[in-house]
């Protein structure tokens, strides 16, 4: 019997047995290989689905009579994992501050926006609103300290801050340490070897809990900012590097033209020699969000209740501590959808710049 | 051709160095106003040096330069000021490849003379014409030809409306057949009267446009005449045995 489809192509049929059943041994191989993964599926499909308890109205009690996962879990304690120790009350102000952060992403990822004033209402704007959404004391909400909130919305904004933060920081430090007076760019390696030499979780310690000794108490703020501020100089230091690579990847031809043409350093930077470093850059800038998304868990060590903790907590207390695995994978999901939309949209931005290469 | 009292360009007893190597040595040369001069030499013979001090892509280390009737100093204003009166044309083009020709053109118009869009687009546009590829004006660059993209690299620097133009080896990096566009773009220019320095291994051009030829060898300038005596008559030893090399053959 033929298999080719219509056009002359091989059709499924043809390409499967040509690719996996081409020889007695391929094919015993292929058969083997395809039953183990079957059985792994199947297993996986009656764990989450078909024997898996969803709801918890009748306690735990109803997950120790299956072997399926245990769903009711999440159901019990959705609002602790995503929203920590935030008020009851006051949760929807901390779902709706996520949204705005989402909203705020989406938007300033949109080639549309791209200008100095758009982005600057949009991020400037975005951040209010999730800060004032967060604390409260405006338009009769009530105040909630930093140290209550938790969950998914702080992890969020940990990450959006050190992000925030962080990138002009980096873009500062990479363009001091290309500086023409030695001694600026001697300085500055010093300093982002410094940084980078010592473990995220000793600086974090450092600005959340020995900082203050050292500071003033008018100048040392809010743990919690201090620790994002920590945060910030780390994924500055090696952003910094990151950069500093896709600066060296613009011919010094770029900046001579735009010499010749009298443009000015500011505009230099700004019109030439940026855009073309960070589309260098873009790839390894990804990696460093994605790390940096991650990190934010280490916030844990210093006592902040982000998602991994507040997870901890969910399944920690009473009677659901069986139901760890079905709390993780639950994390690991939103964790997934934040890192893989990331690197889709890097994937995105490559196709994009693209354009002007061939 | 127009030529005031005050010369375009003064160059006196300027040195440069490279650490310790001695890369142009007491130089002199005065341009006046809508010369043409073409440099030629030995690879290494401080040309490019020359003219990229012009417009302080390098910075010399003793003597004077005068342009437009501006010093030349460390003073970065005063290097801005006078970049933006002479225009520079590169071996290797140069182009931002994140922009279109057109954003290339009006880049600098606006960001430097202020220029409205509207005035730096209208005026970028003639320039795209002037040098024949006013169709390429919204392609990026790396979609262009080599000859192509010197041409927009002209009209990128024309759009500021400069006084001098530095060419440095503007046909080096081209294939053969592209060439002869671009020189007839820089005949063209010539014909209008800029004052133009031209680093160039073309000696038919030389011939065609140049007023006064300059040899150099080892930093220094070793003969300047106009083009029939200079290669008509060649004076010194060097020049005789540079020109008899490259016009051998």
């Amino acid at each position: 019997m033929a298999m080719t489809g219509e056009m002359g192509r091989p059709g499924l049929l043809a390409t499967l047995r040509e690719k996996y059943f081409s020889s007695l041994g391929n094919a015993a191989l292929s058969i083997i290989c395809f039953s183990i993964l079957a059985l792994i599926v199947w297993k996986f499909f009656d764990w989450a689905i078909l024997s898996a308890v969803f709801s918890a109205a009748n306690g735990p009690e109803a997950c120790k009579a299956t072997d399926g996962a245990c769903w009711a879990v999440i159901d019990a304690r959705w609002r602790l994992i995503l929203f920590g120790l935030y008020p009851h009350e006051e949760h929807w102000r901390s779902a709706l501050a996520c949204g705005v952060v989402v909203v705020m992403t989406v938007l300033s990822c949109l080639p549309y926006f791209w200008n100095g004033r758009s982005i600057s209402v949009i991020w400037i704007g975005g951040f209010l609103a999730f800060y004032f959404l967060m604390k409260g004391g405006i338009l009769g909400m009530p105040v909630v300290d930093e140290q209550s909130w938790g969950g998914l919305s702080l992890t969020v904004f940990i990450f959006v801050t050190t992000v925030l933060v962080g990138t002009p920081l980096s873009i500062l430090l990479a363009l001091l340490r290309r500086s023409e007076l030695p001694w600026i760019s001697a300085l500055t390696g010093i300093v982002i070897d410094s940084v980078r030499s010592l473990p995220l979780l000793t600086i974090l310690f450092a600005f959340a809990v020995v900082l203050p000794f050292l500071l003033p108490d008018w100048a040392s703020g809010d743990k919690l900012y201090r620790a994002i501020f920590g945060s910030a100089l780390f994924f500055a230091a090696y952003q910094a590097e990151i950069i500093r690579g896709g600066m060296q990847g613009v011919p010094t031809g770029q900046e001579e033209a735009a010499k010749s043409l009298g443009i000015r350093y500011r505009h230099r930077i700004q019109r030439i020699l940026l855009p073309q470093a960070f589309k260098n850059a873009l790839p390894a800038t990804i990696n460093q969000f994605v790390i940096t998304f991650k990190e934010t868990s280490l916030f844990i060590i210093i006592g902040f209740f982000e998602i991994l903790a507040s997870g901890n907590a969910a399944y920690g207390t009473g009677n659901w501590t069986f139901a760890f695995v079905e709390v993780y994978a639950f994390i690991a999901m939103i964790y997934f959808v934040f890192v893989f939309s990331l690197s889709r949209y890097g994937a995105f931005l490559e196709r994009r710049m693209d354009v002007g290469d061939h | 051709m127009t030529k005031t009292a005050e010369p375009a360009i003064t160059i006196r007893s300027m040195n440069k160095f490279y650490g310790s190597f001695h890369a142009l040595k007491n130089i002199d040369l005065t341009v006046q106003h809508g010369e043409r001069i073409v440099i030629c030499g030995p690879s290494g013979s401080g040309k490019s040096t020359l003219i990229r001090c012009i417009n302080h892509l390098e910075a010399h280390q003793s003597g004077n330069i005068t342009v437009l009737g501006k010093a030349l100093d460390n003073n970065i204003l005063h290097i801005d000021e006078i970049r933006r009166d002479v225009g520079m044309v590169f071996q290797h083009f140069n182009l931002f490849p994140h922009m279109t020709v057109l954003e290339n053109c009006v880049l600098a118009p606006m960001l430097v003379r202020k220029w409205p869009r509207a005035k730096a687009e209208e005026l970028a546009m003639q320039y795209l014409e002037k040098v024949k590829i006013p169709e390429q004006a919204e392609k990026f660059p790396g979609q262009l030809s080599g000859g192509q993209q010197q041409r927009v690299a002209i009209a990128r620097s024309l759009s500021m409306q400069p006084k001098v133009l530095l060419f440095d080896e503007p046909t080096s990096a081209l294939d053969p057949e592209m060439i002869s566009e671009v020189l007839d773009v820089m005949v063209a220019l010539a014909k209008d009267g800029m004052t133009m320095l031209c680093v160039t291994h073309e000696m038919g051009f030389a011939r065609q446009v140049a007023d006064r030829v300059i040899f150099m060898d080892q930093g220094e300038i070793i003969e300047q005449n106009p083009p029939e005596e200079f290669f008509g008559n060649p004076q010194n030893e060097r020049t005789q045995k540079f020109l008899s090399q490259i016009l051998g053959h």
